[in-house]
């Protein structure tokens, strides 16, 4: 694989977890348009643990999952009396504080004769953990690949299990959840810091393979990416944020027939394509099919 | 004190436009109930189109006025072809998604169109600085207060007076009993639209001829604005969306005297979280859920 391939497959993967965060809170019912803050958490929190305190790789995951879960925890309970478009605009309100607050923090120290750290606009420099550690980006490449399979793995055991049909009764019908006895606030609480921790693990990797960040990254743009990564690809399974993100990143940015051109002829597609899956190409009832079909081959009579 | 007046004087001028914006929001969230993420860019097609006609035959403020005006109502019809009425009903995320797609595809196709990115747009009146009393007062902006002040007052008028207006307020209020009372509610939904675009069209026409400029970037801008105006008001009540216009023009106009441009932003968005958080529904909050109950009961 040579370094263009590694690249590629890099950025497939870490705006995978944004996707994954986003799709989180889609199936719990609400549209979040600020997922790209805890993502800038996570990056943020987890530079600092290894470029200003010395911390290993695996500690600085924990301190910018730890953060990002934190802070996505408490949006999510100052946001519980907002729904639909509010709580969206309330969540897209919150990432662009946190952009604009990053812009205006400065925490700058020297380190072996060189400024480190958060530095306002001019972003945060010197995050060298892979470069001192020497890891090869193929190496850094299936470390992204390994979390992301432990992300995916836990999204798989959760959507097969009770919690997951809570989730989605949640979200489909808090009302009825409610007289069903379901505490709907504790579950969107936990749903909205578990989308946290998993934004902000995909920005401590970002954070790690770029060695730079700066607020301008996550911008509202980000946000309403990775929201419309899980529409595309379909909300019928954690697979669907996947496979728009692979559809987005991998096909057409990386193919350079569409330089350029790219955002008219992914736009007019997207558009095109929610004309007539509006709940993505994954979504419940064709995955039922699929199931059921592959099943149907497994007990076919060879 | 007199900073201070000066600064609300100054807040209120901008905010008329921003109430503009917001108002165009308000009127298609009101009737589709879907959220237009490419609301921004599509008008901004039309100051573009402004801008180029200025550019190519050194056209005055009529002709740019009516190319920006046209441009946008265009492009707003494409965005409601493509993302609202070829939409399922129900398929609200779906629209907003398709509708944010199309945002990013105007936009490339404005900076394919005009590389540059930043193209002058002709002032609507001379600049000039006048006095009175202690204040003072920019020509372009009063002419912009001015204006959009008649575009509020004759939009009321045609909610209030006319048959399409009182279609609007029906379909705003419930679509189903619209609908069971004759109202053609697509086409109101279109033509809804249609008003929206030239309205967000005169709004981006002010913005630009004040300053005097156009850039790709505003897109944007345009869109958070007039959407963080709505919210401020409350959806749904065109009333909600000019007070939202006003407040923030105000608050932005303020933070920025005090603490300077960078604090211009947060406030912007600081206002907006707070208040969603200590006032889910806005200002004038009459939450749709309450309304709607309402609006059956008459039924």
């Amino acid at each position: 694989m040579n370094d263009y391939v590694i690249s590629v497959l890099a950025n497939i993967g870490m705006f995978s977890f944004l996707a994954l965060s986003a799709y989180l809170l889609l199936i719990t019912g609400e549209i979040s348009f600020g997922q790209q803050a805890f993502f800038a958490i996570g990056a943020y929190a987890s530079g600092i643990a290894t470029a200003l305190w010395g911390l290993p790789f695996a500690l600085a995951l924990v301190v910018g999952a730890a953060a990002g879960g934190t802070a996505a925890g408490l949006v999510g309970l100052l946001t519980l009396r907002t729904r639909g478009l509010y709580f969206a605009m309330a969540t897209l309100a919150f990432a662009e504080l946190v952009r604009l607050g990053l812009q205006q923090w400065v925490y700058v120290r020297q380190i072996e004769g060189e400024p480190v750290g958060p530095n306002g606009v001019d972003g945060f420099r010197g995050i060298r953990y892979v470069f001192e550690n020497n890891i090869a980006p193929g190496e850094f490449l299936s470390i992204i690949a390994g979390l992301l399979a432990a992300v995916l793995l836990g999204f798989a055991l959760v959507e097969r299990g009770r919690l997951g049909s809570l989730l989605r009764l949640v979200g489909a019908d808090p009302l009825l959840a409610e007289t069903q006895g379901v505490n709907v606030k504790a579950v969107k609480v936990c749903a909205a810091a578990a989308a946290g921790v998993v934004a902000a693990l995909g920005g401590c990797l970002f954070a790690h393979l770029n060695t730079y960040v700066e607020p301008r990254n996550f911008d509202i743009m980000l946000g309403v990416h990775s929201l419309a990564y899980g529409l595309i690809g379909g909300l019928g399974t954690a697979v669907g944020p996947l496979l728009g993100v692979l559809i987005d990143v991998g096909l057409l940015e990386s193919v350079r027939v569409f330089q350029g051109y790219r955002m008219i002829v992914f736009g007019g597609l997207v558009a095109l394509l929610l004309v007539f899956m509006p709940r993505g190409i994954l979504d419940e009832t064709r995955l039922r099919w699929l199931g059921a079909r592959l099943r149907g081959r497994r007990h076919a009579p060879a | 004190m007199i900073a201070f007046l000066q600064s609300l004087i100054d807040g209120v001028t901008i905010g008329s436009a921003y109430a503009l914006l917001a108002l165009g929001f308000t009127l298609i969230f009101g009737v589709l109930r879907r959220l237009n993420l490419a609301y921004g860019s599509s008008i901004l097609v039309g100051a573009f189109a402004g801008a180029a006609v200025f550019a190519q035959w050194k056209a005055g403020g009529w002709a740019v006025a009516a190319a920006t005006l046209a441009a946008a109502v265009a492009a707003g019809v494409y965005v409601e072809r493509l993302c609202f009425w070829a939409m399922r009903k129900g398929a609200a995320i779906a629209s907003m998604v398709s509708s944010f797609a199309v945002w990013m595809q105007l936009e490339e196709f404005l900076a394919l169109l005009f590389p540059g990115r930043t193209l002058s747009f002709p002032p609507l009146v001379e600049r000039s600085v006048f006095e009175l009393g202690p204040f003072q007062f920019r020509t372009e902006y009063v002419a912009m207060l001015a204006i959009a002040a008649a575009l509020v007052a004759a939009l009321e008028w045609t909610m209030r007076a006319t048959r399409f207006g009182l279609a609007v307020r029906a379909v705003t209020e419930h679509p189903e009993a619209a609908r069971a009372m004759g109202v053609p509610v697509a086409r109101i939904a279109f033509w809804a639209f249609v008003l929206a675009s030239a309205i967000g069209g005169a709004a981006a026409y002010l913005m630009a001829s004040a300053e005097e400029q156009v850039t790709l970037h505003s897109g944007m801008q345009l869109t958070f604005t007039g959407l963080i105006a709505m919210m401020i008001g409350g959806i749904g009540s065109p009333r909600g969306a000019v007070v939202g216009g006003l407040v923030l023009g105000v608050v932005e106009t303020l933070a920025q005297a005090h603490f300077g441009a960078a604090a211009r932003e947060i406030a912007a968005f600081g206002l907006l979280f707070l208040l969603l958080v200590l006032r889910p529904g806005g200002l004038l909050a009459q939450d749709f859920a309450v309304r709607e109950a309402a609006a059956l009961r008459r039924v």
